[in-house]
């Protein structure tokens, strides 16, 4: 049974002790909430899937310095060379690689004219037929590249286009993809294909997920290439292909060599961090808090050794004296998780306009309260039990 | 109503056992009013303790109304206390953070009474001992008589069989350790047995039974009285007298 009147105001009549652990319930309730929202953000950002067989592509580049070597005829003859090497399943030229921080992107327009309705800003891959199957991607709709479709001129109008799911839900919500045009300047691009996700190479940016693939294999000094091989196989890859290219032509630079798992790794090393710090805040802050509630109930204990003899004497059960300490401080935690729940929504207003984060729900706060009451029921029961076993006899033995 | 026999407690510490009290006998009829003298560490305290089950004993049988409590669980035993025996104590024991009326309610609670009933309990218990219009008070705000009386209204309020006192005069002088008195009187009167410790001859002598005891042993007064008349060795009387209030 409940007595929670007598015990509110035996709480009322105390002094600043039970005070204190108030402030620090509300304190805790406040910033353990707001963390915990950004460790969900943060986790859940770190959960999206980039569309790519993540662990099984590696991207690496050559450097030309030789200003006389003719890069389209290279390019064709290393791709050869590399498609043949055994362990090789697929290799294609990438103008950029996938959540690496780096690369191209454009705002396409719906028309040709300099106010046409302009895309989301949207990554640009320029690759060809093998980019698909090199990046171990889903073909939702439409067609991959013909070989023949692909140009090695940048600004060629009339090139194809593959884009993502998300893309077209973005640009055209209730309309097919394949056969629209998009426009960058004059020149046009005709969507042919669309994969069901395809991350770009800024995984901190909203347009993640707007990516094109465009059927240019441009001639560069600077080249990059995606290859598909067995996690298995790589690091004996990663020897060979060097080995391989210089051997073919040896006054160039072979480098880079980097999988998309590791370029997570790193594209998410921030979140990654801020993630850590706040779980050890949180489970420090519940820590103390839950020492804060434990201490008190012991101090209270002591103070109190006569009063709980005398209630035992004058019929309390063991139980009633447990219940007693889990009360008293359930009070101190709802009020304290009240206003700890309206700091909360403020810290969080606060924080979403000066960091630019998301509302903080207010699911966090309460579920925050419910966690409260949780450490509290484990802090309050050790010592409250302790306090159970306080003689009857104390009521008459004690001055 | 109350009936103990060959009761014996020891105290074990780490150096020494304690025999609290042994083979001790007792038998309390109902409405009867007592009063327990002996000197200091005789085991006046542990005997009131073991009555009031405020803890438990190393051998004998300890019947109440009837029922055997030597060895009840602790539930049960809380149950009982709560019940059927009303505790008054040398320090009063009232919680200093609750109001009188508040104080009143801890045993009623336990109880499980409905707040009406509690409430009027409490007004009634008050109005008894004459603190009615004190309720809201804390007890830090009345006098040390005035506590006492609180005290008493708290045991009164569950309406026990028997009320158990330890010292309840001890804190106070003797005006108002002679209002605290005449209340016990009163409550006797309207039929509860009380069993009071006391270390004032004056009170004792006012009570309708003396017991004394010494070294963890009943001495029955009145009984040894009527014993020594007989035997007319008066002297000896005396003496045993003077050495057991010494
Ligand atoms: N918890 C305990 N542990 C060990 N010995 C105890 C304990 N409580 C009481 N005693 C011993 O038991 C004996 C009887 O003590 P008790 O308190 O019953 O005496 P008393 O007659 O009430 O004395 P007083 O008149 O001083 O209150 C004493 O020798 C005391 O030291
Ligand atoms: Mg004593």
């Amino acid at each position: 049974m409940l007595h929670i009147k007598p015990i509110f105001s035996s709480l009322l009549h105390s002094k600043s002790g039970p005070l204190l652990l108030l402030l620090q319930i509300v304190l805790s309730v406040a910033i353990v909430a707001n963390a915990s929202f950004i460790i969900v953000e943060r986790l859940s950002l770190m959960a999206r899937e980039s569309g790519i067989v993540e662990n099984e592509v590696f991207d690496f580049s050559i450097y030309h310095f030789d200003k006389s070597t003719d890069l389209v005829v290279q390019d064709k003859r290393d791709l050869e060379l590399l498609r043949a090497i055994p362990g090789v399943i697929d290799v294609a030229p990438s103008s950029m690689a996938p959540l690496s921080g780096g690369g191209w992107s454009s705002n396409f327009t719906l028309g040709p004219e300099e106010r046409a309705k302009s895309t989301p800003n949207t990554g640009m891959y320029m690759s060809d037929e093998h980019f698909i199957d090199s990046l171990g991607l889903k073909l939702v709709e439409g067609r991959n590249f013909y070989p023949q479709e692909i140009t090695t001129e940048l600004l060629e109008d009339g090139g194809k286009m593959i884009v993502t799911k998300a893309f077209v839900d973005k640009v055209w919500p209730n309309d097919s993809a394949l056969g629209k045009s998009v426009y960058m300047g004059a020149q046009h691009f005709v969507v042919i294909g669309v994969v069901e996700r395809l991350q770009t190479a800024w995984v901190d940016n909203s347009n993640v997920e707007f990516s094109s693939v465009l059927s240019v294999n441009y001639p560069a000094d600077y080249k990059r290439y995606l290859v598909r091989a067995k996690a298995s196989d790589i690091a004996r890859l990663k020897e060979v292909i060097p080995e391989i290219l210089h051997k073919e032509y040896p006054s160039r630079v072979i480098e880079g060599f980097t999988t998309i798992s590791e370029r997570r790794i790193e594209a998410y090393r921030d979140h990654e961090l801020m993630a850590t710090v706040l779980t050890m805040m949180v489970v420090l802050l519940l820590l103390i808090t839950s020492l804060g509630v434990t201490g008190m109930v012991m101090f209270n204990i002591q103070r109190r050794t006569k009063q709980i003899g005398t209630r035992r004497a004058l019929g309390a059960k063991k139980r009633d004296i447990i219940s007693y300490f889990l009360v008293e401080n359930y009070l101190l935690c709802l009020l304290g998780g009240t206003l700890g729940v309206l700091l909360a929504i403020q810290l969080g207003q606060q924080l979403m306009s000066l960091y630019s984060l998301p509302m903080l729900a207010l699911s966090y706060p309460l579920l925050t309260v419910v966690g409260l009451f949780v450490v509290t029921t484990l802090a309050v029961y050790l010592p409250a039990r302790k306090a159970a076993k306080i003689s009857p006899a104390t009521a008459t033995r004690t001055v | 109503m109350l009936s103990m026999k060959n009761i014996s407690k020891v105290f074990k510490t780490d150096l020494v056992e304690t025999h609290a009290l042994r083979d001790f006998n007792l038998e309390v009829s109902e409405g009867e009013f007592v009063a327990v003298t002996g000197p200091s560490g005789s085991g006046k305290t542990t005997f009131l303790n073991i009555a009031g089950l405020l803890e438990g004993f190393t051998h004998g049988d300890y019947f109440l109304d009837g029922i055997n409590v030597s060895n009840l669980s602790d539930n049960k035993s809380a149950a009982v206390r709560n019940e059927k025996i009303g505790f008054i104590f040398q320090g009063f024991n009232l919680i200093p953070d609750l109001n009188l009326a508040e104080n009143i309610e801890v045993p009623l609670r336990y109880r499980g009474f409905s707040a009406k009933e509690r409430n009027r309990r409490v007004e009634q218990a008050l109005e008894q001992v004459g603190l009615a219009a004190r309720m809201k008070h804390l007890p830090t705000q009345l006098s040390g008589g005035q506590q006492q009386r609180v005290a008493i209204a708290r045991a009164l309020a569950g309406e026990p069989r028997f009320l158990l006192a330890d010292e309840p005069t001890g804190n106070l002088d003797s005006l108002m350790a002679r209002q605290v008195m005449e209340l016990l009187e009163n409550i006797n009167q309207a039929g509860t047995t009380i069993i009071m410790v006391t270390h004032d001859p004056e009170l004792a002598r006012r009570a309708q039974r003396n017991i004394q005891i010494v070294d963890g042993q009943v001495c029955d007064f009145t009984m040894y009285q009527a014993n020594a008349a007989r035997s007319a060795s008066h002297g000896s009387v005396d003496k045993l007298v003077a050495n057991a209030q010494g």
